[in-house]
């Protein structure tokens, strides 16, 4: 039986990964040295724990979907996710490799069990993924990845009790994936931040890192916190947290946290939390 | 605006993206959207007004993207993503629009960033 080894909860931003980029070129920034630093734990960690295949639950920001069509909750299922053009031009990274039989077996359980996701065999992946895959992960990228796109970017976005359990259904989807593949699954948002209205670049260091602090053990308090007074506190793009919610849940209540860290670059919040399975 | 931040979310704070601003910005989302193709930057680059119109753009919507208005661009149901495409392509970037929609200057904006505030759900300490 394939089984969750450990997951992960990790920020995304824009400049994370263009700051990754010119960091390895000409040295990091100061502010970004840290979280370069700071994540150096968390690559050690994936190394260890050596997936063979990974979920990530992320948002995607208008660069694949557009609202002719903008799902509420998507998977992608197919053996290649190239990277999209957020306006800027491609960074100097490949595509993901996709993990097809994951993919299916996924759609298969969560469709049956009640998730309407919508199935994506062309997916176009933005920095949700690209930002922070570089900070964790030499080249060649070689582990197959199942994305899972939540809409975080016009309301109404899904509940945070319902991104739980997302989280839960999918450890019960893993149960009966055949082989004995080991698996991480990851949950990205960004932290507290707001990128527009008068309230732009609010930064609710306290709020996130109570987050932090929360999230293993006292999960269901966190979920019962109202997406609005998230937004309220930390900005309206800290609803993203919701996210991590769904990593949270496809783990067992033994885990143990082996890594945390959290330090507030420019405009978004940026943590990293891991979780491991006991062997 | 000085650097005192609400605790709401009401206007001109935030700009919570509805599905009612969504329907109202819905042609000025597509056409930022449709600068995530080099070849549209290209052709947007060359007659911004000629290429906006021919996108369905009103004459105000028109107007705001040329003098890069990102406030009034957000009021008007211009997605943010959509419209940092914008500011990509004319070499603007998110500093510019936030400092537009924060009434500062960049420089500004960027020095006094991180904005810090401390708050926790309602009954936490």
């Amino acid at each position: 039986m394939a089984r969750i080894v450990g997951g992960f909860g990790i920020s995304h931003t824009p400049s994370m990964g263009l700051e990754y980029d010119k960091g390895l070129a000409q040295g990091f920034s100061p502010r970004w040295q840290k979280w370069y630093d700071g994540t150096r734990g968390v690559k050690a960690w994936l190394e260890r724990a050596a997936p063979d295949r990974m979920i990530i639950v992320y948002n995607d920001h208008l660069n694949h979907f557009d609202f002719s069509a903008y799902p509420t909750m998507a998977i992608g299922v197919a053996p290649e996710f190239r990277q999209a053009d957020e306006g800027w031009g491609l960074r100097p990274f490949p595509s993901l490799v996709g993990d097809v039989d994951l993919g299916w077996h996924l759609t298969e359980k969560l469709v049956r069990g009640g998730y309407d996701l919508t199935v994506c065999q062309d997916l176009a992946v933005d920095h949700g993924i690209y930002s922070w895959l570089p900070y964790l992960m030499d080249l060649p990228w070689t582990i197959p990845v199942v994305p899972v796109a939540i809409n975080m970017v016009r309301h109404p976005i899904p509940t945070s009790e319902r991104l739980h359990q997302f989280g839960k259904d999918i450890r019960r989807a893993i149960d009966s994936f055949p082989g004995e593949d080991r698996i991480v699954v990851v949950g990205t948002g960004g932290m507290s931040h707001q990128i527009s209205g008068a309230r732009f670049g609010i930064a609710n260091e306290t709020l996130d890192h109570y987050f932090l602090e929360k999230l293993k053990d006292e999960t269901e308090e966190l979920v019962a916190i109202p997406q609005e007074e998230l937004m309220r506190l930390g900005g309206t793009e800290a609803a993203e947290l919701a996210i991590w919610f769904s990593m949270r849940g496809a783990l067992s209540d033994k885990v143990k946290e082996v890594h945390r860290y959290y330090t507030f670059p420019a405009i978004t919040g940026c943590g990293v939390v891991v979780y491991e399975e006991p062997a | 605006m000085s650097n005192s931040i609400p605790f709401n979310l009401d206007p001109p704070g935030t700009y919570l993206y509805t599905g009612q601003m969504a329907t109202k910005g819905f042609k000025l989302t597509r056409f930022g959207l449709s600068l995530r193709d080099p070849a549209n930057r290209e052709r947007f680059l060359k007659d911004e007004a000629a290429y906006m119109r021919e996108a369905g753009l009103n004459e105000e919507e028109i107007r705001l993207v040329l003098a890069r208005d990102w406030t009034g661009l957000i009021e008007a149901g211009g997605h943010l993503q959509a419209m940092l495409k914008v500011a990509a392509t004319v070499g603007q970037n998110l500093w510019h629009i936030g400092a537009h929609n924060a009434g500062m200057e960049v420089e500004e904006l960027m020095r006094i960033c991180p904005r810090t505030v401390s708050a926790l759900p309602e009954g936490e300490k």
